[in-house]
């Protein structure tokens, strides 16, 4: 009914060209899928039973339309082979083939009839998108997780309107944000003394040579730090040395400061005299070895550097110890400071300024002053300017006066107050807090309705493909395109989008989009157990997730087969990963290609990050696994246990030691557990022959038996191990290409894909096949969809009726008493 | 003597030459001095409302003591509640029928203070919760209304669902029914949010008039913007203008406020790297915020839902969510229970502190409702009935205290949150599923 009401106004109001409307097409579910429910799905999904709130008899039988979305979900149940659940009597593969084919192809051909391209909502910027807008408009790099709250996420991204809300504590550290930003792009030749201190890691290592250190040393810890004011500054290194038993401290280490990797400083810790000073005088040795690394002072110029603390490399004659100070090997640490402290935290704490000498030039200053005043009557013209340039880039559309009072108001007060300078901090200040660079949105044409469909304008679409593609707003070319109203041209918005997928800011598909998508951004979350992974360090965490991100891009960025996400023989590894894969031959810090030439190691499916982020911090859990691939990669998700059941999968422990499979297999055997447990557990545990952390093992050390991966798909598909999952896979790109695909177009869309978008979900995957699935095809076919192009507009928020209780009540009625 | 070190360096933390580079924990030492405390102007001590949450429900065999009524048996998850036992009531029997669905993590956590089966919808419609009820009625004559606090930014898989999306499952805390409010993990946020911000009192001040100028601004331009908008696009700008207003007043009443004679602690540095230290911390920021009469309602969730975080500093080297999936594993579930007592002594750790803060004639715990519980039961089951439940604090004398009551089986838990906000002062004719008010409380 409601449909059939938009699609009214869309007659009465259209501004799509070409749009066809057939209004009262109704499209009948053909004779023999009733047959087939009849026979396979109708036993429980009747009007007696309601299983699972579906009863197949009360659907119209001559119009899908008003059942899309169950009609829908059932397609997905029956292509995951979640339905009929295992044990229930099963259609042969055709039959169900051919149902599933039917049975889209009529969703296909009804939703033609009334194409919904689903409505947005106003749009905050996220963290990330923050981030990278600053990053653009400033050339400055923030961490914006410091600076804003943590954005709620929906269908797996944090991009999505209708979560992103705003509440006193988002609106008050926007403002906060603003103003220290503004200060940072611009530096502040008044700086006061601060201190800043960065807190070492494991990931601060201390056995291998780190990018961006010089060479001949070996590990460290580097920071990008932002100096407020040309001036001097003091570092202090502390913590490499502890009383009591003293690791590594027998021999002469030679510890380097660098500033932008050139060495500012250097001096010895360790050997024999301050091995006896810490043993006889305990603490008065170590404080006056701490001493040697205390306050020394360092030169630096305004703006962001790298500051570096790092050790000279021996040769392998000399004894080569690691120190106290970023003891990488968890396990190690633990051994030398027992289990109470945790590993040894060291300390960089830089102290300044301590004499100020003016600003001088930084890449922020270059991009936002735009000109500088030569007299004072040039100041006023020349603030316009510059926070112009600024605020159009910042509200991604040619900006008016109008726009430019609020922001030159502030310039003023500060240039009263202050320099030059200060009135722009303030004008900078004002444009970073203004709602018009906060939020986006779609502007309908003057008289739209409530319903229907509009087509955005070229600002808004420009808008919406530089955050789907880049994550940060419109550059100049795209803006000025889009205000000489040219971008909706056909050929122009695929010369775009070619243009930004080539752009290296397009990586934001590789670390925004599939990091989400795949959910590793949690990885630090599992916390393994470093008795049992005395391996495990920090560092295998980012390097984990450099692996994938450059993995992904690399295949997104080079227009190849998205199908290669999952058969790629190569991937990007530095001496860390590669060790931790038992690759030979990677020598240092920095990630390079390389070819992996075990079979288990290619695609996504052989990463660390995915394997590591299925485990838990002591083993593996192929519940986990079966249902990350059945979501993630399948895009058939199981459904969630049912309350109150017994969840005693996989954790019987005592007297003897099952193998995860065999205790699976007991759970499997209760059938309330094996409908969804006989689909998920053969997919877990084909991956069984990696660890909580990725690595390849023959063996389960708790059962002390071989691992078996073998299983039986859902769809009775034979698998044994993870090459034959990835060969099932690779030949059902209805699965694998159609989750990328609807993920994809949530990120684009900034809204869960719907079951009205499956028919285009659909025709993208079939349209990429006919290009050899070539990532480009996938995101041309959605910018220029009507998913993309329009929007429709959304009927006000409906007025609750029955209130059920005194707390449900909408917002702004809440009773007053 | 604990200091600030931050997990991820590019974490700062920032403190004035002169002050010291090593400031020390736990906060309410280096505090505000009681002579000076801001309250001591009020004429009459206001009620406090503390509700705590811990994720993944209790060992309730271990939890539920088997004497009823008065003097009862402090079993081991609350044994380190003995010494505020005069105060305090654990409730038998409660369920909270409403939280029942199938992805039971993603709606554990946003239906405990609501009572209201949430909408299955990624855009979240549930129950304005007891907390912000509370807030509305005596939290505006301070600066912050109400503070919502986390220990971990986020849990493992589950806390979000792909029906119902991750807005039930990682806050505790709904404005509204459809204005979920996030929990603010970050302790150096926290402070700024509480004090401002800026590095000295006059510096916190200029900013604050600055912040003055900016929300006219920021309220001119979103009139601007709502002139383009459709129909509920400007339903949304005008919550955002109504957050406006709110910062707008809070901004008047901080910067009408005197903190100069106020000796503050330095900003924490950003987040502690160890679990245990950065739950103290949030702790005493809770007791900070109401020493200082910045804001009378607190929300804290103690872990994640679905929380991996394993508890190696007493040992147990589990991750906490699958080892509540305990099947019954009597080993499994005496870890499990010493996490919980673990919890718990964090807690009752909080409650010292606000005994030990002076406050009217008698001291905050006197004068606070603290609820601590959990929406699940039996981790294992995944059910929300019987809930651990227990209620702390004088209440102003509204509460009895030193009781163990059980309660009809299946009771709904929105029972006792209505009766809080009763002794509170905040009448309600039902809350959620409620359907009595309790005397016995």
């Amino acid at each position: 009914m409601k449909t059939r009401i938009a699609s009214l106004f869309l007659v009465v109001g259209s501004t799509l060209a070409g749009v066809v409307l057939a209004a009262d097409t109704k499209v009948a579910m053909p004779e023999q899928n009733w047959h087939f429910l009849e026979a396979y799905c109708s036993g429980c999904h009747n009007a007696t039973d309601w299983a699972g709130g579906a009863a197949f008899e009360t659907l119209d039988r001559d119009d899908v339309a008003p059942d899309a979305k169950l009609w829908e979900e059932a397609v997905r149940k029956l292509r995951g082979n979640l339905m009929p659940p295992p044990g229930e009597k099963q259609p042969d593969p055709a039959s169900r083939k051919a149902f599933m084919n039917s049975l889209e192809t009529t969703l296909d051909h009804s939703s033609a009839a009334d194409v919904n391209p689903g409505t947005v909502v106003l749009h905050r910027l996220n963290r990330p998108e923050y981030a990278i807008a600053i990053h653009e408009l400033l050339d400055l790099d923030i961490d914006a997780d410091a600076l804003l709250p943590r954005d709620d996420s929906s269908a797996g991204f944090d991009n999505v309107a209708d979560v992103l809300k705003i509440t006193p504590a988002f609106l008050e550290q926007y403002l906060a944000a603003a103003r220290q930003v503004s200060v940072e792009a611009m530096g502040n030749p008044a700086a006061r003394t601060q201190s800043t201190v960065y807190a070492g890691t494991q990931a601060a290592q201390q056995y291998m040579y780190m990018p961006g250190m010089p060479l001949g040393t070996r590990g460290g810890m580097l920071v990008e730090h932002t100096f407020p004011v040309d001036g001097d500054y003091e570092v202090t290194v502390s913590g490499l040395v502890g009383g009591g038993y003293v690791w590594g401290v027998m021999d002469p280490f030679t510890l380097i400061i660098t500033v932008d990797g050139e060495r500012v400083f250097q001096g010895q810790v360790g050997g024999e005299a301050d091995l006896k000073a810490i043993d006889v005088q305990q603490a008065v040795g170590v404080g006056e070895i701490d001493q040697r690394f205390r306050n020394i002072r360092i030169k630096v110029p305004t703006g962001r550097h790298s500051i570096g603390v790092t050790y000279k490399q021996k040769t392998a004659a000399e004894h080569n110890e690691v120190l106290n100070g970023f003891v990488s090997v968890a396990g190690m640490g633990q051994m030398v400071n027992g289990n109470s402290g945790g590993p040894r935290i060291s300390n960089l704490e830089i102290k300044g300024p301590l004499s100020r000498a003016g600003i001088s030039d930084t890449p922020s200053r270059r991009k936002l002053l735009v000109c500088k005043p030569a007299n004072a009557a040039q100041e006023a013209p020349c603030a316009k300017q510059i926070l112009g340039v600024l605020a159009k880039r910042a509200y991604r559309r040619p900006v008016t006066d109008a726009d430019l009072a609020g922001p030159i108001s502030f310039y003023e007060q500060g240039r009263k107050q202050g320099t030059f300078d200060d009135g722009i901090q303030k004008g900078v200040m004002a444009i970073l807090a203004s709602p018009k660079f906060l939020y986006r949105f779609h502007t309908p044409p003057p008289g739209t309705l409530p319903g229907q469909t509009f087509a955005l304008s070229d600002l808004d679409l420009a808008t919406r493909l530089s955050f789907f593609l880049w994550s940060a707003p419109p550059d100049d070319a795209l803006i000025d395109l889009a205000a000489a109203g040219r971008l909706r041209e056909p050929r122009v918005l695929d010369q775009q989008v070619h243009r930004m997928l080539a752009d290296p800011r397009a990586r934001s598909l590789a670390t925004n989009f599939a990091g989400q998508w795949l959910n590793v951004r949690g990885l630090e979350l599992v916390n393994p157990d470093t008795n049992l992974f005395p391996d495990f360090t920090d560092d295998l965490i980012p390097a984990f997730r450099e692996e994938l991100y450059d993995f992904v891009w690399d295949i997104f960025g080079n227009d190849r087969s998205v199908q290669e996400l999952l058969t790629s023989d190569y991937s990007f590894l530095n001496e860390r990963l590669a060790l931790h894969y038992g690759v030979k031959g990677v020598r240092g810090g920095e990630f390079r290609k390389v070819r992996m030439e075990q079979p288990e190691r290619r695609g996504l499916l052989g990463k660390g990050a995915v394997l590591m982020a299925t485990s838990y911090a002591n083993r593996t859990s192929p519940v986990v696994r079966g249902a990350y691939v059945l979501e993630h990669i399948m895009g058939t998700p199981p459904a969630s246990p049912p309350p109150g059941v017994a969840t005693f999968i996989e954790s019987q422990e005592g007297g003897e030691q099952l193998t995860v499979r065999a205790r699976l297999e007991a759970h499997r055997a209760v059938k309330s557990c094996g409908a969804c447990h006989g689909v998920i557990d053969p997919v877990g545990l084909s991956l069984e022959n990696y660890n909580a952390l990725g690595q390849w093992r023959a063996k389960d050390i708790d059962a002390g038996s071989a691992i078996d991966a073998g299983g039986k798909l859902a769809d009775g598909t034979p698998v044994n191990g993870v090459n034959a999952l990835r060969d099932y896979l690779v030949g059902r790109p209805d699965l694998f290409v159609q989750t990328l695909t609807e993920n994809l177009l949530t990120y684009a869309l900034g809204r869960p894909a719907q079951y009205y978008d499956m028919p285009l979900v659909r025709k993208l995957v079939r349209d990429a096949a006919a290009n050899d699935f070539r990532f480009s095809t996938l995101v041309t076919g959605i910018v220029s969809s009507p998913a993309f192009l329009t929007d429709r507009a959304p009927l006000p928020p409906a007025i609750k009726g029955a209130v059920m209780s005194a707390n449900t009540q909408p917002p702004g009625q809440e009773q007053k008493k | 003597m604990t200091t600030f070190i931050t997990r991820k360096h590019l974490s700062r933390r920032t403190v004035l030459q002169g002050v010291g580079a090593a400031v020390a924990l736990p906060l309410l030492d280096a505090m505000i001095p009681a002579a000076t405390a801001l309250e001591k102007t009020a004429a009459a001590p206001k009620p406090r409302l503390v509700c705590v949450y811990f994720p993944h429900g209790a060992v309730m065999d271990k939890w539920t003591p088997k004497k009823q009524g008065a003097d009862f048996d402090l079993p081991p998850i609350i044994a380190s509640l003995a010494p505020f036992q005069k105060q305090l009531t654990v409730v038998s029997g409660l369920e909270n029928h409403p939280a029942i669905a199938a992805p039971v993590h993603a709606v554990t956590p946003g239906t405990w203070l609501s009572c209201v089966a949430p909408r299955i919808s990624h855009d979240p419609l549930g129950g304005t919760t007891l907390d912000q009820i509370a807030a509305q009625h005596f939290g505006q004559g301070t600066s912050l209304p109400s503070i919502e606090v986390g220990t971990e930014e986020r849990g493992g898989e589950g806390s979000c669902d792909r029906n119902y999306g991750c807005s039930y499952g990682k806050t505790i805390s709904f404005r509204d029914p459809s204005t979920p409010l996030p929990m603010e993990h970050n302790p150096r946020k926290l402070f700024q949010q509480l004090f401002g911000q800026g590095d000295t009192a006059n510096e916190r001040v200029a900013m604050l008039k600055e912040n003055q100028s900016l929300l006219d601004l920021v309220s001119r331009d979103a009139a601007d913007i709502k002139r383009s908008l459709g129909a509920r696009d400007q339903a949304l700008l005008d919550d955002y203008l109504t957050t406006v207003r709110e910062i707008e007043r809070r901004v008047d009443q901080i910067a009408s406020r005197d903190l100069s004679s106020v000796q503050l602690p330095d900003a924490p540095s950003g987040i502690p790297s160890h679990f245990d230290e950065h739950m103290r911390l949030m702790y005493d920021m809770i007791a900070l915020a109401f020493q200082a009469n910045l804001t009378r309602v607190a929300t804290y969730m103690i872990a994640a839902e679905v929380s991996n975080q394993p508890y190696n500093f007493i040992g147990i080297s589990d991750a906490f969510h699958p080892l509540s999936h305990h099947a019954n594993n009597p080993q499994k579930m005496e870890k499990l229970a010493q996490v919980q007592a673990w919890n718990t002594g964090e807690f009752a750790k909080f409650l010292k502190k606000l005994q030990d803060l002076p406050d009217g004639e008698g001291n905050m715990l006197d004068n606070s409702f603290v609820l601590f519980g959990s929406n699940m039961s039996d981790s294992n089951l995944h059910n929300h009935y019987p809930l651990p439940t227990a209620i702390v604090g004088g209440g102003m004398g509204k509460l009895k205290g030193n009781q163990h009551l059980k309660f009809a089986d299946r009771t709904p838990i929105a029972n006792v949150h209505l009766t809080l906000l009763d002794r509170m002062g905040v009448p309600m004719e039902k809350f959620g599923d409620s359907t009595q008010k309790f005397v016995e409380i």
